[in-house]
């Protein structure tokens, strides 16, 4: 991954923090003409270069990420959208590739179904997915998604994202599953949860209205015996029994 | 009063050891091949029981909805036991113990539409297996509860 640099990181905080501290105790101003503005000055060009030092000194810890989905559902003859697109901490450059593989299920060797590279995209001509191919992403965003049009059956199995973002080409392809039925379920334990969730969450509204009824009441029932009149079209139904009193 | 309140408690418990039994154990549908539902199906191959999940031709909605009733079913009866415990210590003398009647109620209600669900949707036609522990423990707990709610929705408390 290419977050090694985060390791560096710290110590680069470490140690403008120590120099803050430095600088900024009392003593160090000396008696130039600016007392406050050398330190400052000094620790601002000491950030400016590590930083650049830093970022020149990245590549040796970056690699491109690919993301996709993990699993795709989608219901005979529709089109499902496979999306890919990648990590990197190089600009995107001009010659970015992306390429897709498909496996079938229970095959043991995938082939390459689109190609993106030099600023065309090539689809798939011969194989199981021609003409039903379309490019739907864009490379200037790292976006290198495809469209495939009326899935069937025959196109269960695991597709293969491969990005790279010249000079950055180390790193993992990512994989996603087509998973194609002919009706979506309902995932188990949807409806479960939801009528429990409900019910619940139900439950605990009306017990708790329930109490903030009761010490509303108890409020009211004070403000009541403060001023006799006027409030007492005002009083809820619960309240009377409260009113542990003459009123009974 | 004691040995009431002792019975009290224990049919309480007992209730609420029943709705577990009934939700938990995957006996509704049972013959001497096949222990099924309502989360998932043991069936006898060869002369090892293998876990599988239920048929997809189940009705989806059903299904999940005798699982969320029975679930809510033992989470009323068990805070409903808690809420018994608090009142019995809470209550002023002379009063009902409805915050309980009422859980118990709920439980009752519960265990009732999953039972029902249950019985008149699933299996309807088929023959080869008979209704098994579970289902019966869920309708004995029904009937359970609804005489645990009585009781709490009559019993009065005589001592504070």
């Amino acid at each position: 991954m290419s977050l090694d640099l985060t390791p560096s990181i710290p110590s680069f905080l470490l140690h403008s923090l120590s120099l803050l501290f430095i600088s900024g105790a009392p003593g160090h101003s000396g008696s130039s003409g600016c007392p406050r503005g050398r330190p400052i000055l000094a620790m601002l060009t000491l950030l400016v270069l590590t930083a650049a030092l830093l970022l020149t000194a990245a590549p040796q810890s970056e690699a491109i990420v690919v993301y996709t989905g993990w699993e795709r559902h989608a219901l005979v003859g529709s089109d499902v959208r496979l999306s890919c697109s990648f990590f990197s901490w190089r600009w995107t450059s001009d010659d970015v590739t992306f390429s897709w593989n498909y496996r079938p299920d229970g095959a043991k060797d995938s082939i390459s179904i689109f190609h993106y590279t030099g600023g065309a995209p090539y689809l798939d001509n011969k194989g199981p997915f021609r003409e039903r191919l379309e490019f739907v992403g864009n490379p200037s965003r790292r976006d290198g998604s495809i469209l495939i049009r009326n899935v069937d059956f025959n196109d269960n199995g695991t597709f293969t994202c491969d990005a790279k973002n010249p000079p950055d080409i180390v790193g993992r392809p990512s994989s996603v599953r087509l998973l194609v039925f002919e009706k979506v379920p309902i995932q188990a334990g949807v409806i479960t949860g939801a009528i429990i969730g409900v019910v619940l969450g139900l439950l605990i509204l009306v017990v708790a209205i329930y109490y903030l009824m009761r010490f509303l009441v108890a409020r009211r029932v004070f403000t009541l015996s403060m001023s006799k009149h006027g409030k007492k079209g005002k009083g809820k139904e619960g309240s009377q029994p409260r009113q542990a009193g003459p009123s009974k | 009063m004691l040995v009431l309140l002792v019975g009290i408690f224990l049919l309480h418990i007992t209730t609420v050891i029943l709705l577990l039994a009934a939700t938990i154990h995957n006996g509704w549908w049972v013959s001497s091949i096949l222990s099924t539902d309502i989360w998932g199906r043991w069936s006898l191959i060869g002369s090892h029981w293998n876990y599988t999940d239920l048929p997809s031709s189940y009705p989806e909605g059903y299904l999940q909805a005798v699982q969320a009733s029975s679930v809510l079913a033992c989470v009323f009866s068990a805070i409903g036991l808690f809420v018994f415990v608090a009142q019995l210590f809470t209550l002023p003398k002379g009063k009902r113990f409805t915050f309980s009647g009422i859980f118990q109620l709920l439980a009752c209600l519960c265990i009732m539409i999953a039972a029902s669900i249950y019985t008149d949707i699933f299996h309807k036609d088929e023959s080869n297996a008979e209704y098994g522990p579970s289902f019966i423990l869920a309708w004995i707990s029904f009937a359970l509860t609804f005489i645990s709610c009585v009781i709490y929705f009559v019993l009065r408390k005589k001592t504070t």
